[in-house]
């Protein structure tokens, strides 16, 4: 006893049509939003660079040894478990090759904690905070999302601080294909870069770079042939190091620290001239939604000792001055 | 006769029932609202101005040109390749028969650093064509590459299904009367499979245009040449959020229209069989 | 004139036999489901070769695997009209009969008119544009046999083709068979289960049962019982 599928399939067709018809226009009678401060939807599974670490859930806290756990990832951010000591850090992708040793030396000095990184672009962590996802420090790379955090009250007030900096710097692939040798180089015809989206922290920082190279020292015509040479904008920072270690690009802007953490003989870097250079200043903050405060007080501390702004050093970051 | 096992069989179809209802929406609606969420997060006159942005402009015609020419070539390639391969037994048909199903179970991100890997200048093949000067990387013709590559599956699985269960003797009737194999795959296979071939075609369509995951991998992110419509969602969603969302339901429309083109083409084929 | 010599082995047992027709001769092909007999059909077509054996076909070697000869389907000119008719449902009347003229590249004029004689000699020149998946069963049937005689072929098949028609059809169907079979001179191979249909058509009959020849000869003459022998 089948029903006439004709009628069925109009049927179908006639509710989605309505339904989306009337939320469209059931928009039209709701305050109107311009650009909502918390976006509805949460971000999708992206590309992933190089294999990411699956995340393990944090296991009880252990005095003896720290165990580590490092997650790469642009999947919305796994929900932590509370559990005491234990410190929830959403950190600036850029400190991927860092965090290790980072969460060593804070398990030293603070014996009994344990920190555990959510790794990825800035925009990507400020996004899965701003729909609920639960942290307990922050580490941004970047001032505008500082301040939009800031802003959306999302910080325990007194506890921003400067972090640490870095500069952008332009590696090439260590065979150099395209024989880059200085920075007016990459305005030659053929040459392909590869860039951080503007969406992205290194992505501004470098085209502030360029900008000031062009006002300084290399005029107008090679800032538009080198932004004609790019190829790609990538959603992460460590997408760019990617692809200039594929050796698919030939030359990628990215941050001192990516640079001076690679195993050598990886890339060939040209500095850009501090004058002319952005200086990406990160931020740490502790959250006010934490519900282990100390802990992240402490990992803090840790930040800002010389024990761990001595890590950041070793891998190429530089201090605030 | 008694009358409880009468109103107990009652109570127990309108629970039953009542279940029943429950189990469809729940269903539909855990399917539906997100859907619908995306529209309720705008409003009309936002959508429609954006509309005019530049990047959702420009990611809208690569979408659509790049996804079109990706069916084309599935289409072009794919249909007589299943028929040979549904048509004949040769050294290694299983083999192939895994491949073509592979693109469905590899993770996408997979398959564009493989499709780098192999194409890129720096790549197996990739470097003999660079020689020549051809680089496929980051350019659109590696989004239509990529495209293909993940959503082939729907096609060829769909046209080996239909070619297997057409029934051989129409097939054998034609080579009675004389005719060659091409005749027969021109006037007899593809008449009688067309409308299952047009589903599988519209479902690949879909999926190449939603691809997203081996294309910032093998083709990057350039606005107006590799920038497809779910990238500039991702990109959009994490920087200009209106963008992202216009996006999104420009998606949420087209893939509507292709599920219930799909629908309509199975009830016709089904009607005719 | 038909001869074949067919050697297969099959699921359940062997199919050995020999198959007879002289022009203008029909000979039935008789037995129970599963004798064996569509697969006579399907290997004097070429479909399905036989494992050894030969066919000739008025004079030439259709298949002998020792003289390495296997004409290919395409090239057999045997008309074979299969069970259910299977008319192709896309094409009109006029077009499925054309078909196979159009595959030997016969002029258009040529085609025009072989296909409208066929159409009136098997009384459906009024269905000349209907779609063909539209037809009833009989008169598919009828376009069936046009389609494969059109092609003016050396042998005619017909395996079951009176199953699912009406009595008036079956009629029809045989007396048409007759009529060309007579007027081409052709030998034809006509497959049934049914004694009545023997008797009213055929001129010999032969009796398959599990891949043998149980017996042949005349349709009067049929035994009720002919695949009486033991299973083995």
């Amino acid at each position: 006893m089948k029903r006439p599928l004709k009628n069925q399939n109009i049927i179908i067709g006639i509710v989605c049509g309505l339904l989306m018809l009337t939320a469209l226009f059931a928009g039209c009678t709701s305050s109107p939003a311009t650009q909502p401060v918390t976006p509805a939807v949460s971000t999708t599974a992206a590309p992933a660079t190089p294999a990411p670490t699956p995340l393990p859930t944090p296991q009880a806290v252990s005095t003896t040894k720290a165990p580590v756990v490092i997650a790469t990832t642009s999947t919305p951010a796994p929900v932590y478990t509370y559990s005491e000591g234990n410190v929830v850090a959403f950190t600036a992708a850029s400190l991927k090759g860092v965090s290790p040793k980072l969460a060593a030396d804070f398990a030293k000095m603070y014996p009994g904690h344990k920190v555990v990184f959510n790794l990825d672009g800035t925009q990507a962590l400020r996004t899965q905070v701003m729909n609920g996802a639960y942290a307990d420090v922050f580490i941004s790379a970047s001032n505008a999302y500082t301040t939009e955090l800031t802003n959306g009250g999302y910080f325990v007030d007194g506890t921003v601080k400067p972090l640490t900096s870095n500069y952008v710097i332009v590696i090439l692939p260590a065979k150099n294909p395209a024989n880059i040798q200085s920075l007016a180089d990459l305005a030659k015809p053929g040459v392909k870069i590869a860039l951080g989206d503007k969406s992205v922290p290194v992505g501004t920082a470098t085209i502030a770079a360029i900008g000031n190279l062009a006002k300084s020292t290399y005029g107008q015509n090679w800032n538009t042939s080198v932004m004609k040479n790019i190829v790609t904008y990538e959603t992460s920072e460590p997408g760019v190091a990617t692809k200039v270690a594929l050796g698919e690009v030939d030359a990628g802007f990215v941050y001192e620290s990516t640079y001076t953490a690679s195993p050598k003989g990886t890339y060939t870097a040209i500095t850009i001239p501090k004058v002319d250079n952005y200086l990406q200043t990160y931020t740490i903050g502790v959250m006010k939604q934490s519900t282990s405060k100390s802990a992240a007080s402490n990992f803090e501390n840790f930040m800002l000792s010389t024990i761990g702004q001595q890590d950041l050093k070793d891998y190429g970051f530089r201090p605030v001055s | 006769m008694n009358p409880s096992p009468v109103f107990s069989e009652k109570i127990q179809r309108t629970i039953t029932c009542i279940g029943a209802a429950v189990l469809v929406a729940s269903v539909t609606l855990y399917l539906a609202f997100p859907v619908v969420a995306l529209f309720f997060r705008t409003t009309p006159e936002l959508f429609f101005s954006s509309l005019s942005n530049p990047d959702v402009i420009s990611a809208l015609f690569l979408s659509l040109f790049t996804s079109t020419i990706s069916l084309g070539v599935v289409i072009l390639v794919g249909t007589p390749f299943a028929y040979v391969h549904c048509r004949n037994d040769y050294p290694g048909k299983v083999i192939v028969d895994t491949l073509i199903d592979l693109p469905l179970v590899l993770p996408p991100a997979v398959a564009g650093l493989a499709l780098l890997v192999l194409w890129g200048r720096m790549g197996i093949l990739g470097q003999y064509l660079s020689l020549f000067g051809i680089s496929i990387a980051f350019t659109t013709l590696a989004v239509i590459m990529a495209q293909i590559f993940v959503a082939s599956p729907f096609y060829l699985r769909q046209a080996k299904s239909l070619f297997e269960q057409l029934d051989p003797v129409y097939e054998q009737t034609a080579r009675t009367l004389g005719a060659s194999p091409l005749r027969i795959f021109a006037l007899i296979t593809l008449p009688l499979t067309a409308n299952g071939l047009v589903s599988g075609a519209v479902m690949t369509f879909g999926r190449a245009l939603g691809e997203f995951g081996a294309t910032p991998m093998f083709a990057g992110n350039l606005p107006g040449v590799t920038q497809t419509m779910p990238l500039a969602v991702y990109v959009g969603m994490e920087g200009n959020f209106t963008v992202g969302l216009t996006i999104s339901i420009l998606l949420v429309i087209i893939s509507f229209a292709i599920m219930i083109a799909v629908r309509l083409l199975a009830r016709r084929e089904a009607s005719n069989a | 004139m038909l001869d074949a010599i067919i050697h297969k082995k099959l699921r359940d047992f062997s199919l050995d036999i020999t198959i007879h027709a002289g022009p203008g001769e029909i000979v039935v092909l008789m037995g129970e489901n599963g004798a064996g007999k569509s697969t006579v059909l399907n290997s004097i077509s070429g479909l399905v070769p036989p494992d050894t054996g030969s066919i000739q076909l008025n004079g030439s070697v259709l298949f002998d695997p020792g003289m390495g000869v296997n004409v290919p389907v395409e090239n057999r000119r045997i008309g074979y009209v299969f069970q259910n008719s299977v008319v192709f449902p896309h094409f009109s009347v006029r077009d499925n009969i054309a078909f196979g003229l159009l595959a030997q590249h016969k002029s258009p004029v040529f085609i025009k008119e072989h296909v409208e004689h066929w159409m009136s000699a098997t009384g459906i020149e009024d269905l000349a544009d209907v779609r063909a998946g539209n037809l009833s069963g009989g008169q598919k049937q009828r376009v069936a046999l046009a389609r494969a005689l059109a092609t003016e072929p050396a042998l005619l098949m017909l395996d079951e083709p009176f199953t699912a028609l009406d009595a008036d059809n079956i009629r029809l169907v045989k007396e048409l068979t007759r009529t060309f079979v007579t007027e081409m001179q052709i030998p034809c191979l006509v497959v049934t289960h049914r004694i009545t249909d023997s008797r009213d058509i055929g001129d010999r009959v032969d009796v398959i049962c599990r891949g043998k020849k149980e017996w042949e000869g005349r349709p009067d003459d049929v035994p009720v019982c002919a695949c009486r022998s033991e299973d083995r």
